[in-house]
């Protein structure tokens, strides 16, 4: 205490200047602003001299040690406070180290809440708490860009509409319309009523909620995230599917997560949610399951045939975890013609539930795998391969024939080409 | 060539005493280094490890390491050089380079061209020198990176902090500290590091975990050494301290004679799961060269029986502490030498054999279960194979005698791209059934269907001459191979040139599979043959297990070269061996 009375009077005491000097820091944290100023009130008075003296007297040479001296002594009464009160808990020394961490440069968060601190206590590995850490990083990275451009288009519009009002005073017309301005209303009743016609006539496709167990809670979220989509995708079809969240058990943390994401929309959506298993609901012969490590390949979509989606997004290595589960059930599996349609290049074939979604409506209402394979990320592949143009059978026949010529024949054919 | 050897010896000891050597400004050439003192590079790496390694002198220590494998290569029989054991070190390595798609990567161009400079400079030269810089990082930051990369001295960094400083009003960034404090370390300034961390101290109410690893590595050699406990403590607040700072502290105290601390320190780490650093080890061997202690000679063999127990090797100079340490035993007379192991397991030093690479009874059983219940079930019997196809597995493995040889028949058969398959596998098998041995092939179901590469009559003649089991299609059939290799007891040998890596990843805890590649090791026939119409020949299977052991009155220890690389699966094939003076 009796530091911060010295420090307050020491500030009063170059308020005037700081104001002149600092005009821009004074937003700044306070203790920050403290130390700055204290800082400055320091150096002032200590090596303030030396420093213009020395470089008069040899140039060539920076006085090496003399910043110790001001580093040393301008804070050995500024921190005496703070060494007082050291030995508290460890959520406050971990709340330090983050802000040395930040201090050093490394993707720590600015600010950091109790219930993060919390978190970050229980991560169990060093590697795991910089994980989260840097995660809460680049959140608040992006939070942040985010509120900027938001302030930005706010001041826009202001200007945008003083401009119009200066406008409207000019030209003050009346103007004929044939509607309302009321289109995003009216999409959505739209989307209803073929919401409800697929409710009734339209082709089932499952999504396969058994997964819960295989996920961590962060992949559960994105899988989530997934469904979304994809319901959201389906909606805006023109013959969407009628959907089946299967083995959706009524406790489970997939429920409890799409509740909480879709509000009290979950209750009014055009979709079947149900913790029967899709064996339960369909015949097993029509059902087909879709998973990428299936040897099967699917050659073209049939609209008599139930096709099911995992709805797992899998981080932790888990292969063949949906292939198990078609087995188990003894279920025809398949898998979408990725190699033969595309040349591959990174990534796994494992697509996000959105994409599957999107691939077989485009597959449902064009049949072309051209078409619907364009929502496979450009990222994964070099680009589309030349097939289905000649068939297996005719390009062995050709090869038989290469073979049959004579040996000579062949090199100079070769040699011609 | 004698001479050359006996030189690498001794220029780590060397270096070690001279620790200033090294500093080579950055516009040097490393040319006259190279030739002078190239063996002394690598060690200097391992001892600084905060210094990252500039491009020439990977390099140059590729070159080395390539000319020392020649060299090797050239003293051994043909045979053994040119097919390495699956297992020995550097193996993997060789493969690696024998891949002719592996070439070096070209290095990235440097963006910035500022000189780093070699003198401490004065502010017009820094602001000068600032101006200069064109990049998107904050440019006090870059320079003091770049000195720590090339290990400027500590003069010219104190320039450039004084020119911030005085620049700022006196104040120098944590950052900048931070990296500062790197420099002092590395370049042993005590008196700087005590300065900084007065600074830091005065500062900051608290240290992150960089920098108080910094000021433990600084303190530990000075008077103030018991600071570095005081800081160790602090990090144990908030997280583990690592195994270096563990280390760090050890070797503090063991420089000012404290073995209790020390020993605790040591025992604190084995707490916290770490596996301390050879280094660590070491610093306890050669601080024990001059006490005559008992307790604290039994501790050091505890020591041995640690690096036993979790299968860890020293390096070379560490193996040469222990050997010291032995030697140096008064009343014991004991006496060290390196030497390597022959094929039929005896240590060409004493003679002796080295322990058998056969697991006990017990371990045995135990690995059985374990490869039933974690590789082939895993919880969900349906994702490698089906209930209904393990039951027919089981049964068929149950009705057989035991076999001699189990044969990875996809792995086996395309062996050679370009040979039949069905031909070679008919091949292989022939081969063996000739020997009188009572073979297993393992395979998928479409290997029995007639194509162009599996002909049909090809496939009869091999189930005529050995037992087959096709798994489904979809099925794996390597855990298969795996339990009708353990089942048959402990002469069963299989065949494939897999590593089985990612089934011995299924297995639980690291000692279950450490017990699989002992195992593996033992039990894994490689065919090494290049051309398809040869007669087949086998990798030949080590008779003992390469690891630290003991009679009593001897002790043998494999150790890692120093400029061999070798990966995680792979095993030394150099040794130490010591025994009493009879």
């Amino acid at each position: 205490m009796p530091v911060f009375l010295k420090m307050s009077i020491g500030i009063t005491f170059i308020r005037p200047f700081a104001r002149v000097l600092v005009p821009f820091t004074l937003n700044k944290k306070r203790r920050v602003l403290y130390s700055t100023i204290l800082n400055r009130y320091m150096s002032s008075k200590i090596p303030a001299e030396s420093y213009p003296k020395k470089e008069n007297t040899s140039p060539e040479q920076l006085e090496l040690d003399g910043w110790k001296i001001t580093m040393k002594s301008s804070v050995q009464q500024g921190v005496s406070t703070v060494s007082s009160a050291k030995d508290e808990d460890p959520v406050a020394a971990t709340r330090e180290l983050i802000e040395m961490w930040r201090l050093l440069g490394r993707e720590v968060p600015e600010h950091i809440s109790e219930e993060e601190l919390k978190t970050i206590m229980e991560c169990d590995s060093k590697s795991s708490k910089k994980k989260y850490l840097k995660y809460l990083y680049l959140r608040e990275k992006m939070k942040k860009a985010k509120q900027i451009k938001k302030e930005m288009k706010a001041a826009a519009r202001e200007k945008a509409i003083q401009d119009q009002l200066l406008e409207t005073t000019n030209q003050d017309k009346q103007q004929d319309f044939l509607f309302l301005r009321l289109w995003d209303r009216n999409m959505d009743i739209a989307m209803g009523w073929k919401g409800a016609q697929a409710m009734q006539f339209g082709q089932p496709l499952v999504f396969d909620m058994a997964y819960d167990d295989y996920m961590k809670p962060k992949e559960l979220q994105y899988t989530v995230s997934q469904l979304l989509e994809s319901e959201g995708w389906n909606r805006r079809d023109v013959d969407p599917f009628h959907i089946h969240f299967c083995n959706l058990k009524p406790d489970s943390p997939f429920r409890r997560e799409l509740i909480k994401r879709y509000g009290e929309k979950w209750n009014k959506l055009l979709l079947t949610a149900t913790e029967k298993s899709h064996v339960d609901l369909f015949p097993k012969d029509s059902i087909i399951y879709l998973t990428a490590d299936s040897p099967n390949v699917m050659s073209t979509f049939k609209h008599d045939k139930i096709y099911i989606v995992g709805s797992f997004v899998d981080k932790n290595m888990q292969p063949g975890a949906s292939l198990a589960k078609a087995k188990r059930l003894n279920l025809a599996t398949e898998c979408f013609p990725l190699d033969k349609y595309l040349q591959w290049d990174t990534g796994t074939k494992n697509l996000t539930i959105d994409q599957v979604t999107r691939i077989l409506l485009c597959l449902k209402n064009t049949g072309s795998w051209e078409e619907a394979l364009k929502f496979v990320p450009k990222r994964k592949h070099t680009g589309y391969l030349e097939v289905s143009q000649h068939p297996q059978e005719l390009v062995n026949r050709i090869k038989k024939t290469i073979n049959s010529f004579p040996k000579g024949s062949l090199n100079k054919y070769t040699r011609k080409k | 060539m004698t001479f050359c050897f006996t030189g690498i010896r001794s220029f780590p000891k060397l270096w070690r005493n001279n620790p200033y050597l090294g500093v080579v400004g950055p516009g040097h050439s490393y040319n006259f280094f190279f030739l002078k003192d190239c063996y002394g590079i690598r060690n200097q790496q391992k001892l600084f490890s905060l210094k990252t390694v500039s491009p020439q002198n990977t390099k140059a220590i590729n070159l080395i390491a390539k000319a020392r494998y020649r060299r090797k290569d050239e003293g051994s029989n043909k045979d053994s050089s040119e097919f390495p054991h699956l297992f020995a070190a550097g193996a993997a390595k060789k493969r690696s380079q024998m891949n002719p798609q592996s070439h070096d990567h070209a290095l990235p161009p440097e963006r910035n061209s500022i000189q780093l400079p070699t003198q401490p400079l004065n502010s017009e030269q820094w602001d000068k020198l600032k101006e200069d810089f064109k990049g998107r990082a904050n440019f006090e930051d870059w320079i003091i990176a770049r000195m720590i990369t090339y290990n400027s001295s500590i003069d010219v960094a104190k320039s450039l902090l004084a020119w911030v400083a005085a620049k700022n009003n006196g104040i120098v960034s944590y950052n900048l500290l931070v990296k500062y404090l790197c420099l002092c370390v590395f370049h042993k300034q005590t008196s700087e590091v005590f300065d900084v961390y007065e600074i830091l101290k005065a500062r900051y109410k608290s240290l992150e975990s960089s920098a108080s690893t910094l000021l433990i590595r600084g303190l530990i050699h000075s008077d103030r050494w018991r600071e570095a406990l005081v800081l160790l403590e602090d990090i144990k607040k908030v997280i583990t301290p690592s195994k270096k700072n563990y280390g760090d502290c050890i070797q503090g105290a063991l420089l000012h004679q404290d073995v209790n601390t020390a020993w605790n320190l040591f025992q604190e780490l084995l707490d916290h799961d770490l596996i301390p650093m050879m280094e660590t080890l070491k610093a306890f061997f050669d601080f024990g060269k001059d006490i005559e202690d008992d307790q604290y000679s039994k501790k050091l063999l505890d020591i041995l029986l640690y690096l036993r127990n979790n299968q860890l090797y020293p390096g070379e100079s560490f193996a040469h502490s222990i050997k010291t340490w032995f030697e140096s035993v008064p009343g014991e007379q004991w006496k060290g030498q390196f030497t390597t192991i022959q094929k039929n397991g005896q240590c060409l030093g004493c003679g002796k054999t080295i322990e058998s690479i056969h697991l006990s009874p017990e371990e045995y059983e135990f690995l059985k279960r374990k490869i039933l219940s974690d590789v082939i079930d895993g919880g969900d019997q349906y994702k490698k194979t089906t209930p209904q196809e393990l039951k027919r597995f089981q049964n068929f493995v149950e009705r057989c005698p035991p076999f001699d040889v189990v044969i990875d028949g996809l792995n086996v058969a395309k062996m050679f791209p370009k040979a039949r398959e069905s031909q070679v596998l008919l091949n292989v098998v022939s081969q063996l059934a000739k020997q009188n041995l009572r073979v297993l092939v393992l395979g998928r179901k479409h290997m029995t269907v007639q194509r162009a590469r599996w002909r049909k009559d090809e496939m009869e003649k091999v189930q005529k001459q050995a037992s087959c089991f096709f798994a489904d299609n979809i099925s794996e059939d390597d855990p298969f191979l795996l339990y009708a290799t353990l089942h048959s007891g402990n002469h069963c040998k299989f065949i494939t040139k897999d590593l089985l890596r990612d089934h011995k990843a299924c297995l639980p805890d690291a000692k279950t599979q450490r017990l699989f590649f002992k195992w593996q090791q033992g039990h894994q026939l490689a065919i090494i043959n290049r051309f398809p119409g040869s007669k087949i020949t086998f990798q030949h299977i080590p008779s003992y297990d390469t690891v630290v052991q003991t009679t009593g009155d001897s002790w043998h220890i494999p150790y890692d070269e120093d400029l061999v690389e070798r990966y995680s699966y792979e095993v030394p094939t150099k040794w130490l061996c010591l025994h009493r003076k009879t």
